[in-house]
């Protein structure tokens, strides 16, 4: 009833050509169609610039790509790229200040965890438009305003990614620990901290995304000098070509800050997990 | 009756940006199954169990070479039991069997509620799979495989990752099942004490994905694991194991049998 | 480019404690534990900041005043002089213009995403995009649709519609993606047909990060409006804000801005939390454990 299985003769066989060639595309088609994805996005901001709107209305991007690079070139350029960068450097450094703190109370205390929880969820679902028009009356313009509201908003999302991390760290990690005699400070050094760098690190970077935006929103309402006051004066001055050069810069800065400075470090950070290869189930 | 013609199966997974080179998983295969048996299907890890039982099933498409499974002529109607239980997170455990079925109606839930109780599971029906233990939902897999009422009913290591009690409480379920059913079954299988007790035919593969051994089992049933007859008969399908992993250590497996 | 992790859930942003909190007898130190108590605690806690803020910064206004000044202003009496209270209309107006922007954006960004997570051509042609548009921050938005449409409801609308997208798109098309690969293989393997894959693989595998990103596309869309209007309006909540703030009248100023506040909350609340609760109710905590009955 039964067949013997044989053993097949050369049974090493290989991937025909083709077999080759179409995994190769399949690897180089998803880069093919990201380029495809820009060039569509840049040819339909054209087709849109050219018959939908005047060139008042909406710049083609190459007008907007030089306007970009005059402004790049210009003297108040820096100063006011460098005001807004400090600021939010600022507000994002005490947040981390103010995270650890409160991380640990979230961590360590069931009934801290509970009021902060509340507190902190309050302020991520506030309007960040709030923050941006209150801080215009209680502190005016002046560059306290974007630092405090950059802070404020940060603040949850690093926050809660620490208290997550700390609670999320194997348990049986820090009952081995003990068990082997390790001290308190053994554990936290060893254990604690390198468990939820990772995790403290995402909440880190959302919270810069997130702060950065703040600062501008707080610079348009109230602010005399950065990218978000320059957005509002070409908004004024009705000149739309000024204001997405500023919108540009203001992206390909958030980009280099995140793959030059959070990536790097996580990268740094992650190298003890191992890489995602294609195991066995 | 159901069959399972497998000829000259070849699977060779292309390279990957993780993995520069490309795999054979199998290797021209042969086998071919016929009628109510249980085949158990032993081999070393990466050795192409998974990847064959997927073809069979139908998940996954062959380099080269063929898989029929046929009842009566017609294509067979798969039940698959899973490495891990596989069941939605956000839905009941009835829900779940409902899910694979395809006639919806009072009666079939009920026939859910039949094939849980056969499983020793008429309680939970209505809980969600996050409620119950491991062992439990590998059962619930078992039972939802027997409630599509398959032709051939595919096993991949179901009791692998439970713990070694659970995992023998849940032989003597499917044994018992088995025995009142009798499926045409391919069981995958690292265990080769496992493998003597359920099965009617042992094949061996060998890494590479390439049949080694075929063994007949013809125990009476239903087997304990403490019967001295047993007990030999795994003793001698062990010896073969070893020599299968010595003949590939040392090169020679090609000549194998 | 890389994925911007903009705004993808803040951990805790949607966990509810579906344990009903036990409720002791009710001795001072269980008080200090009820949900509720540390509720009234946080609300405590504002109310003082606030207070404290009054009090050291003459400029604003003390919450007595506040609340005074949105009877006032709700009841339609008079402010003094010629203005009376208006609040209804542009807060109908308002809440037009948001409905009007999530009915559009929502089931746009959703079909869009849905695309994304499915396809890999898809995700490499719209991707990058997508996340452009992400990192438009919302006050560009803004700017743009009130230039470009002046003073009318077009403006507004086409804010709300523009924020909303891409975050319920980013959102979504992670979903897909998370799916586990397992089930597809599973549903695969049981030839189990597209239309119930939908219903109950589909949705319930991408119901997080549904959430997820209509919550945000909720809160964005309400920020950009208030942005527009505040700019570019002579109706709707945004710009009676302005009004105010104009008019130096400090009080109705804030008073509006805590509205703003309090309707996304309450909103929130009422609407997506239940719905929320409902469509996680899976997601409990083990209660069986294997029963040894051999
Ligand atoms: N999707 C895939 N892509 C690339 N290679 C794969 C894939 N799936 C399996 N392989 C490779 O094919 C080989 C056989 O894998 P398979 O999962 O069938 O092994 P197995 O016998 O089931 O092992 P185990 O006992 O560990 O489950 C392995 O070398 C594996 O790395
Ligand atoms: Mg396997």
């Amino acid at each position: 009833m039964t067949t013997a299985p044989t053993v097949a003769p050369g049974s090493v066989s290989a991937l025909s050509a083709r077999e080759l060639r179409r995994a190769a595309w399949s690897r180089w088609g998803y880069r093919l169609s990201v380029v495809a994805g820009w060039a569509v996005f840049v040819g339909v901001w054209y087709l849109v610039a050219r018959f939908v709107f005047t060139p008042q209305q909406l710049p083609q991007p190459h007008v907007v790509a030089t306007e970009a690079w005059d402004v790049l070139t210009q003297r108040d350029f820096s100063t006011n790229i460098q005001a807004s960068i400090l600021r939010v450097v600022a507000g994002f450094l005490l947040a981390l200040v103010l995270s650890v703190g409160l991380g640990l109370l979230i961590a360590y205390s069931k009934w801290w965890r509970r009021l902060l929880n509340s507190l902190l969820l309050f302020i991520v679902s506030v309007p960040t438009v709030s923050f941006a028009i209150l801080s215009l009356i209680v502190l005016g313009i002046s560059p306290m305003g974007p630092i405090i509201n950059a802070m404020l908003v940060a603040t949850p999302y690093i926050t809660m990614n620490l208290a997550q991390g700390l609670t999320g760290v194997d348990r049986r990690l820090i009952v081995m620990s003990e068990s082997f005699g390790r001290t308190r400070p053994q554990i936290i050094t060893g254990v604690l901290i390198p468990s939820s760098l990772l995790s403290i690190l995402s909440g880190a970077r959302l919270a810069f995304a997130v702060a950065w935006r703040m600062e501008l929103l707080t610079e348009v309402f109230a602010s005399s000098e950065g990218i978000g006051f320059q957005i509002r004066r070409s908004f004024e001055s009705y000149d739309i070509r000024g204001m997405l050069a500023w919108a540009v810069l203001f992206i390909i800065i958030m980009l280099l800050i995140e793959n030059l400075v959070f990536r790097q470090i996580e990268r740094r950070l992650s190298r003890w997990r191992s890489p995602e290869v294609g195991t066995t189930q | 009756m159901a069959t399972v013609l497998i000829e000259n199966l070849t699977k060779i997974y292309p390279p990957t940006l993780n993995h520069a080179r490309q795999v054979q998983a199998l290797g021209g295969l042969n086998m071919s199954i016929t009628g109510n048996v249980f085949v158990a299907i032993v081999g070393p890890s990466g050795s192409g169990k998974t990847t064959l039982l997927n073809i069979v099933a139908g998940v996954e498409r062959p380099t080269s070479g063929s898989v029929r499974a046929l009842q009566e002529g017609v294509p067979a109607q798969i039940g698959y039991v899973f490495q891990e239980p596989r069941l939605l997170p956000w839905r009941t455990v009835v829900d779940n069997m409902l899910y694979v079925q395809d006639r919806k109606s009072d009666r079939s839930r009920r026939e859910a509620e039949f094939y849980l109780q056969m499983v020793g599971l008429s309680e939970v029906a209505d809980l969600y799979p996050s409620q119950l233990s491991a062992g439990m939902q590998q059962r619930v897999g078992i039972a939802r495989a027997f409630l599509v009422n398959p032709d051939v009913l595919l096993l991949d290591e179901p009791f692998s990752h439970l713990d070694a009690l659970t995992g023998r409480s849940l032989r003597d379920y499917l044994q018992r099942i088995w025995l009142q059913t009798r499926k045409t079954a391919l069981f995958v299988t690292h265990d080769v004490t496992e493998a003597v007790e359920l099965a009617d035919r042992i094949i061996m593969l060998r890494p590479g994905g390439v049949a080694y051994d075929d063994i007949a089992i013809t125990l009476p049933r239903p087997r304990r694991p403490a019967d001295p007859a047993v007990r030999d008969v795994q003793d001698e399908v062990l010896r073969r194991f070893d020599a299968m992993g010595a003949a590939v250590r040392f090169g020679t497996a090609q000549a194998a049998r | 480019m890389s994925d911007i992790h903009a705004y993808q859930s803040l951990p805790g942003l949607r966990q509810h404690d579906s344990r009903p909190a036990a409720e002791g007898p009710l001795t001072m130190r269980g008080l200090l534990r009820r949900p509720w108590f540390i509720r009234l605690v946080a609300v405590g806690v504002l109310v003082f900041i606030w207070q404290w803020v009054t009090w050291v910064n003459t400029r604003v206004p003390g919450i007595d005043e506040i609340v005074r000044f949105m009877v006032t202003e709700m009841t339609g009496g008079s402010h003094g002089g010629a203005l009376t209270g208006e609040f209804w209309e542009p807060l109908s107006l308002s809440l037009q213009r948001y409905a009007i922007g999530l009915a559009v954006g929502i089931p746009a960004g959703a079909l869009l995403g849905l695309v994304i997570g499915a396809s890999r051509w898809a995700r490499g042609l719209f991707n990058d995009t997508v996340l452009v548009l992400l990192a438009l921050p919302a006050v560009v938005w803004a700017f743009l649709a009130s230039l470009w449409f002046g003073l009318s409801s077009a403006g507004p609308i086409l804010a709300v519609i523009l924020t909303a997208v891409p975050f319920v798109a980013v959102n979504l098309a992670a979903g897909v993606r998370n799916i586990d690969p397992g089930l597809v293989e599973m549903s695969r393997s049981y030839g189990v047909p597209a239309g119930r894959r939908l219903r109950h693989l589909l949705l319930g595998g991408t119901l997080p990060s549904a959430f997820t990103g209509l919550r945000l596309a909720f809160m964005t869309g309400w920020n950009s409006l208030l942005i527009v209007e505040w700019f570019g309006a002579t109706s709707g909540v945004g710009w009676r804000a302005r009004f105010w703030y104009d008019a130096l009248r400090y009080p109705g100023f804030v008073a509006w801005i805590f509205l703003f506040v309090i309707l996304i909350t309450v909103f929130d609340r009422l609407l997506l939390s239940p719905l929320e609760r409902r469509a996680f109710q899976w997601n409990q905590q083990p209660t069986l454990t294997f029963e040894e009955e051999l």
